[in-house]
């Protein structure tokens, strides 16, 4: 007994070979458990809501259901029949054009209102900080659907001039302007955040080396940024791959130039929930992970020097 | 000595097996004939059903359901209307669980949730002793033989509602013929310096597609419930082609719109000067009358034009019907309730159907009654529309679905869509989409005729 209590984490190592050894084992051990328990919560809500579900859809993704044979293992049959699927590569080259479009001009304009908005203290920078904002407040859905009444050609304040926003050739533009005007006010408050943690005295010294404010913003503060920056814009191309909500919501304006394959988020929600397609769908949307995957690789490679997420 | 031990071991294993299956059939067999026993027993005290619907003003038809009856009471849920209720069906049917006894299914989905083998078969519980209340095609669209999948409810026979006035102010004359209605098209587009189109082409639904090509004599699909390992398809007879090409010229034509249905700009011309006709089904009164209020009292119905003079032939866009999932615990007393919530007795429910829910009914003892004939709607200035609806329903012929609708109507407006869109030729759409849809039913394991 008092040995034991001479040692104070000895209690349950007892019966060790050697009492030194036998009390570190223990006490490492301990604080192994109590590591995991404290991160137990996290691993049971992971491993129940995203691995078991990730793993079931890729053993359905293995297999073919059809309505008259039923369900038989087709290995990777699924997967070849995407890879040939004209329809999924018409919707990743949709949603890479999308991208590679969409988020330089997102990231620019949230930058600009970033840095407008951070040279000036005024009044007006705090409305319009959370005027920029709103948007986002907005569900996309009802942002989406209200969009959709302005495109009107019949009710909308466009009406007059006679452009379609729901035609074939311009309607991946008047997709991109509901997107940047939901989400660029969102990056523009990340940004945003990341000038107001930069020490202010290096404008300071700048200002008396000479600097010009413009020369501040694009020399100083934006570099200074570039981590936050790299982050905003690997969220944006993430989201644009994944593109789905907006076009879902317009597709009855005009189904004939929002087909159900619009994206490929689209074709594989279409093939599980209207054809009970859920083999082919589980295929697609791990081809889908896959393109998002690699797509966010080579942007964090491109800028490890950046952005410090190495 | 060896082989013909081997044998008679192969012939002794291949007796087992038969054994086996002998004994598995009888088991099966005893079984099924343990669960009609128990369908059959009487349960005790009151039973819910459970009933999946989208009708409009349905509380009012329950109430009155469960007011006259005690030992029936249905439960109904608005699981959404049509794909929404459709994709939650699949799954809970999938899951063996959580399904309604009772559901609503449109017409055209039928041989989908029939092909699952989850529908139960009515006729067993006495469906065929009201199949004298249904017109024959309506009855061929949810049975086949003595098997009934579902009781139809109501249907969308096709007519033209069309503007009196803008027929009066630019001196048009109601067409009763597809060339006469082009005829007309061509004079109110200069009469009216192309401000107004004779109608909208929707081309975002199926059924109205299909609608139309009913009526002029196509038949998409050859496919029966009963042998539903065989289909035939057809999406590019001749007869669809004369249909789309004519629609065709129309559209690029600047005779016809093209904004998609059920959208705000389409409610925007129904209300304005913008069509003025509106190819209509019988849910239509209803229909227009909630989306077009300001163009009260101008519209009127006429019969659907005809592509040879002097000729009757009528489709159908639209309706549904109920039907028992295998779900149900007491497929009689479940059967029962189909039957009855809006059967051709039911005058009650009816009157709540046709009054507010402006249900076009299929059951014939309702549709000749004098409260449905001659129904003055103050929307048509009074007129008795259903003296035009009535007649086109009778005259509409059987028409067979496929077991995957939802593919079916996916590839008409899509590949129709992107033919408005990028002016391609409507009858190579076609193609396309009797190629796609071929290809898709072979995958799925059907014999393709």
């Amino acid at each position: 007994m008092t040995e034991v209590q001479t040692s104070p984490a000895a209690a349950p190592a007892a019966a060790g070979p050697s009492p030194k050894v036998s009390t570190r084992r223990a006490t490492h051990l301990r604080e192994a458990a109590t590591g995991w328990l404290f991160v137990l919560p996290f691993v049971v809500l992971l491993i129940a809501f995203l691995l078991l579900p990730l793993a079931y859809a890729f053993k359905i993704s293995l297999y073919r259901s059809t309505l008259i044979e039923g369900e038989v293992f087709a290995f990777t049959d699924n997967y070849q029949q995407a890879i040939n699927d004209p329809l999924v590569r018409e919707g990743v080259v949709r949603v890479l054009i999308f991208g590679l479009i969409q988020t330089p001009v997102m990231i620019g304009l949230a930058l600009l209102a970033a840095l407008l908005i951070d040279s000036a203290t005024s009044r007006f920078s705090r409305f319009f900080r959370l005027a920029a904002f709103v948007p986002y407040a907005v569900p996309v859905v009802i942002g989406t659907l209200m969009w959709g009444f302005l495109y009107s050609d019949s009710v909308g304040p466009f009406a007059g001039l006679g452009i379609d926003f729901t035609a074939s050739d311009t309607v991946l533009a008047s997709l991109g302007n509901i997107v940047t005007w939901q989400w660029a006010g969102y990056n523009m408050i990340v940004l945003y955040a990341a000038l107001q943690g930069l020490p202010k005295e290096i404008y300071e010294s700048a200002r008396i080396d000479g600097a010009s404010e413009v020369q501040i913003a694009l020399r100083i503060k934006t570099p200074m940024i570039s981590s936050a920056l790299v982050l905003a814009t690997l969220f944006t191309i993430m989201g644009t791959l994944q593109f789905f909500t907006e076009p879902l919501i317009l597709q009855p304006l005009n189904p004939g130039s929002i087909t159900q394959h619009y994206t490929p988020n689209m074709y594989a929600y279409g093939q599980a929930f209207s054809f009970q397609q859920y083999n082919y769908s589980a295929a697609i949307s791990f081809l889908l992970g896959a393109v998002v995957f690699i797509g966010s690789y080579i942007f964090l490679f491109a800028t490890r020097k950046r952005s410090a997420l190495q | 000595m060896n082989v013909s031990k081997l044998s008679a071991r192969r012939v002794s294993r291949r007796s087992v097996v038969a054994a086996i299956a002998a004994s598995a059939l009888a088991l099966t067999a005893c079984s099924s004939s343990g669960d009609d026993e128990t369908a059959t027993a009487k349960p005790t005290g009151t039973v819910t059903v459970k009933v999946w619907a989208w009708y409009p003003e349905f509380q009012a038809v329950v109430d009155q359901f469960n007011s006259t009856h005690t030992d029936v009471k249905i439960e109904w849920t608005n699981a959404g209307t049509g794909q929404d209720q459709y994709t939650k069906l699949q799954t809970a049917l999938k899951a063996g669980k959580g399904a309604p006894d009772v559901v609503q299914l449109e017409l055209q989905e039928i041989p989908t949730f029939q092909l699952t083998k989850h529908l139960v078969d009515l006729g067993k519980y006495g469906a065929n002793d009201v199949k004298a209340d249904y017109v024959d095609w309506a009855w061929k669209q949810v049975s086949t033989g003595d098997s009934v999948y579902a009781i139809p409810v109501d249907a969308g026979p096709m007519a033209m509602m069309y503007r009196a006035d803008i027929f009066e102010k630019y001196k048009l004359t109601v067409p009763t013929t597809w060339d006469e209605y082009k005829t007309q098209a061509e004079k109110l587009k200069t009469a009216s310096g192309g401000k107004s189109f004779i109608t909208d082409f929707g081309a975002n639904d199926g059924g109205f597609m299909t609608g139309l090509q009913w009526q002029a004599g196509a038949q998409p699909y050859a496919y029966d419930i009963a042998d539903p390992s065989k289909i035939g398809v057809n999406l590019n007879s001749a007869e669809s082609k004369k249909v789309f090409d004519y629609w065709e010229g129309m559209v690029n034509g600047g005779l016809a719109d093209n904004t998609a249905f059920h959208t705000t700009d389409f409610y925007a011309g129904l209300n304005s000067e913008k069509y003025a006709t509106y190819l209509a089904a019988g849910w239509g009164p209803g229909y227009i009358q909630a989306n077009a209020a300001g163009a009260s009292g101008k519209w009127k119905v006429a019969p659907l034009p005809q592509w040879t003079a002097g000729a009757n032939a009528q489709g159908d866009w639209g309706g549904s019907s109920f039907a028992v999932t295998d779900q149900a615990k007491y497929p009689d007393i479940a059967a029962k309730v189909a039957m009855e919530i809006f059967g051709a007795k039911n005058t009650d429910a009816w009157k709540i159907g046709i009054d507010k829910a402006f249900l076009f009914p299929t059951a014939t003892p309702i549709l000749e009654s004098e409260a449905f004939l001659s129904k003055e709607y103050d929307f048509f200035g009074g007129q008795k529309v259903n003296e035009v609806f009535v007649p086109a329903y009778k005259a509409i012929g059987p028409l067979a679905w496929s077991p995957f609708n939802s593919y079916n109507f996916n590839q008409l407006t899509t590949n129709l869509g992107q033919a408005i869109e990028k002016k391609t030729a409507w009858s190579a759409a076609l193609d396309t989409a009797q190629a796609n849809v071929k290809t898709y039913a072979t995958q799925q394991g059907f014999k393709v005729q």
